[in-house]
């Protein structure tokens, strides 16, 4: 053991193999929000990519549509998620061949909750949201940690930005520290109001999110998209 | 033999992954495929590996859900299960709505501390091996046999940074039964547990309420009062309380109780005793 | 874990139409475990100037002391009340002695004028360097949580009841998403004629 810390003060290095360390991840911020309606489910990202103090891209949105009625959101490393969604399509390919179905959202969460559990040793660095529309037609938002743990939840925010806006939202959807409020089911347009207004919050104060939103809205017609511009600095 | 095939283990298997042996890189075929199998890179230490995003400093940071007061009690009438509903990443609440009694069937329940995704995760494992064993033996599995499935799972991880403490409790020929599992591969029976960051104020509560003649009502409240205080005491602790009550009959899912309205309730007691 | 989150506190202030607001929880914890749910981290240092001090339990006591025996003998010297801006400069300098060995708190300034009765709110770093705001400042454990919820609440000219209503919802929000602060929250709305302090009904897990 002294040998060890000797080495370790001693102002001569020795001659000999050294091992270097790869780390496998790196983080490139983003954040995810998604509400769940009575007969919708809203999902919604910013599309900046980012590395510590450098923007990649200002247009890689973070949502990825699945299904007809299901639709992740996926930030972390962007790495992981690109393999992660090219798995996905590609089970939910044979799922559809092999039963002439869709998966529903349910099912597409608890096959996403065993996928990334399998990574339970060198796990996607990853957080997901999925949102979209149960087997009654009701609008379901599932959230996930990055080793698979999930839940369904009325609405999550998800990412770098998430411990801003998910108290907003505990507030606003949740009906949370209000008293002797009638609560009235949320519409489409006020969801798509909050979501805008939360993450121009968002904008201002954490640099991993910012340049614009996409939107989008699950109804049983399919998926709407919709842009909103945010502060760009 | 029997035991063994219930369990779905190669001991070959699962010894060579524990070692680190599996050359099984990610491949998309396996991906496709997963079933039973577990991506490792190769020649890589698990352990090791996950340090990239456990450590402080890393600039990755990935927080598991840890944090918890669960508890679970014999006694005459069966055995009562309350647990709070609360997952932290650090000192951000991550949920106050987690369910961490797994209903694991009818007659058989699990909790949950620790890694969220591995108590969920492997008490699926679980079920799913209870059922074949049903459907082998043409009876129900024992909650000790249940309890040493898992333990004898997670034993073969041991080692690789799985982080789970678990109470399986059932009714079964023997009566009521309550066993402790976790990821070490330590598995205890007792009339009472609690397990997690809140279960030392839990502990206080029910050594001072328990007895094993305590009346269905009474019992309940006790698990529920003693989940309240660790709420109250422990930072990682709160949300809800929920209630089980495990009986002949299989478990009854009892309440789903906010503590914010629990705190005000017994406060109002206490201030009506005082006068 | 940080030094400054070993006890758990948040404070947040926010300026008015000719008033400001001043919020802090009151819990003292060691990490986890909750020892006391009616600890003072904000201090009254004159009739309209409030200091909210988060972080180190036994920092935050020291601070306060030691700044109301300064206040004392500069009011003593001066015999007239201190400005919210002069005292900030105070807090500053004492803070910033310190730098090499600092005290763990990160205070937030909040007062009116004396003369002009104009609104004040200010936030520092544990060594002093001080941040004068338009809007309103958070400091603590749940500092994200109240940047986000102020940054959505907050609006220009609030009269003193929207003021404290929306100190209060931005506060109690943002202590329901961090473990480490809350059981407990006070409120202290200062108007150039009165100061009202009320404790607010709060989850206590």
């Amino acid at each position: 053991m002294d040998i060890l810390q000797i080495n370790q003060t001693s102002d001569y290095k020795k001659a000999g193999p050294l091992q270097a360390h790869f780390n496998p991840y790196s983080y490139n911020g983003g954040t995810v929000l998604a509400i769940a309606g009575e007969n919708f489910s809203v999902i919604a990202s910013d599309t900046r990519l980012s590395e510590g103090f450098s923007i990649h891209t200002r247009e890689n949105p973070k949502t990825y549509k699945l299904t007809d009625t299901t639709v992740l959101g996926a930030c972390g490393f962007h790495g992981d998620v690109l393999t992660l969604t090219k798995v996905l399509d590609a089970r939910l390919k044979i799922y559809e061949q092999d039963h002439h179905k869709q998966m529903t959202t349910g099912a597409v969460a608890a096959m996403l909750s065993t996928m990334l559990y399998h990574r339970r040793f060198f796990p996607y660095y990853v957080y997901n949201i999925v949102a979209g529309l149960d087997d009654e037609g009701k609008g379901c938002v599932y959230s996930f940690d990055p080793v698979g743990s999930y839940e369904r939840e009325a609405y999550r925010a998800g990412g770098s930005a998430s411990a801003m806006l998910q108290p907003l939202l505990d507030n606003q959807i949740g009906f949370k520290n209000q008293q002797g409020v009638t609560r009235i089911p949320l519409s489409r347009e006020k969801a798509v109001n909050l979501v805008k207004d939360v993450f121009i919050s968002a904008a201002e104060r954490d640099i991993y999110t910012g340049d614009s939103i996409l939107i989008n809205v699950i109804t049983k017609d399919g998926v709407t998209d919709e842009r909103f511009p945010l502060r760009r600095d | 033999m029997a035991l063994a095939d219930v369990c779905g283990l190669k001991s070959t298997d699962f010894q060579a992954r524990s070692l680190g042996l599996s050359c099984s890189s990610f491949d998309l075929y396996n991906a496709l495929e997963s079933s039973e199998k577990f991506s490792i890179p190769f020649n890589i230490d698990p352990l090791e590996n996950l340090k990239y995003f456990t450590e402080k400093d890393s600039n990755v940071k990935i927080h598991f859900d840890h944090g918890t007061t669960t508890l679970a009690f014999k006694f005459q009438h069966g055995v009562v299960v309350a647990v709070d509903s609360r997952a932290t990443a650090g000192p951000y609440i991550a949920s106050q709505t987690v369910k961490k009694v797994i209903e694991i069937n009818p007659y058989l329940l699990g909790t949950m501390a620790g890694g969220a995704a591995d108590c969920s995760y492997w008490e699926r494992v679980l079920a799913r091996q209870c059922r074949i064993y049903e459907l082998r033996n043409k009876e129900r599995i024992s909650v000790a046999a249940a309890s040493k499935l898992l333990a004898n799972i997670v034993y073969n991880y041991k080692g690789m940074g799985l982080s789970m403490g678990t109470m399986i409790c059932g009714y079964d020929k023997r009566g009521p039964g309550l066993y402790y599992v976790d990821s070490d591969g330590e598995r205890l029976t007792n009339n009472m547990f609690s397990v997690g960051s809140g279960s030392v104020y839990a502990y206080g509560v029910l050594d001072s309420g328990y007895k094993w003649d305590l009346n269905v009502e009474e019992a309940l409240d006790l698990g529920q009062r003693a989940i309240y205080h660790a709420t109250f005491r422990d930072a990682y602790s709160g949300g809800v309380v929920n209630l089980y009550h495990m009986k002949e009959t299989g478990w009854e899912f009892i309440s789903r109780t906010d503590v914010a309205d629990l705190h005000y309730r017994y406060q109002d007691e206490k201030q009506a005793k005082k006068k | 874990m940080s030094i400054l989150a070993y006890n758990g506190a948040a404070v947040i202030a926010m300026k008015g139409k000719e008033c400001v607001a001043i919020a802090a929880d009151r819990r003292f914890g060691i990490q986890a475990q909750t020892v006391n749910t009616d600890f003072q981290k904000i201090f009254e240092m004159g009739p309209r100037v409030y200091i909210g001090l988060p972080g180190l339990a036994t920092d935050v006591q020291t601070v306060a002391q030691r700044l109301q025996f300064k206040l004392n003998l500069y009011e003593l010297r001066e015999n007239r009340r201190i400005k919210p801006k002069t005292f900030m400069s105070m807090v500053s300098n004492l803070l910033y002695e310190r730098r090499f060995g600092p005290y763990f708190v990160e205070p937030v300034i909040a007062g009116l004028d004396p003369k002009t009765n104009e609104p004040f709110v200010a936030s520092m770093d544990l060594i002093g360097c001080p941040m004068v705001t338009n809007d309103f400042v958070v400091s603590g454990t749940c500092s994200e949580q109240m940047y986000g919820m102020c940054e959505s609440l907050w609006e220009p000219d609030m009269e003193p009841d929207d003021l404290f209503e929306t100190i209060s919802q931005a506060l109690l929000n943002a202590l329901d998403r961090d473990a480490v602060s809350g059981w407990g929250a006070v409120v202290y709305v200062i108007e150039k004629d009165k100061v009202t302090r009320k404790e607010l009904k709060t989850r206590m897990d």
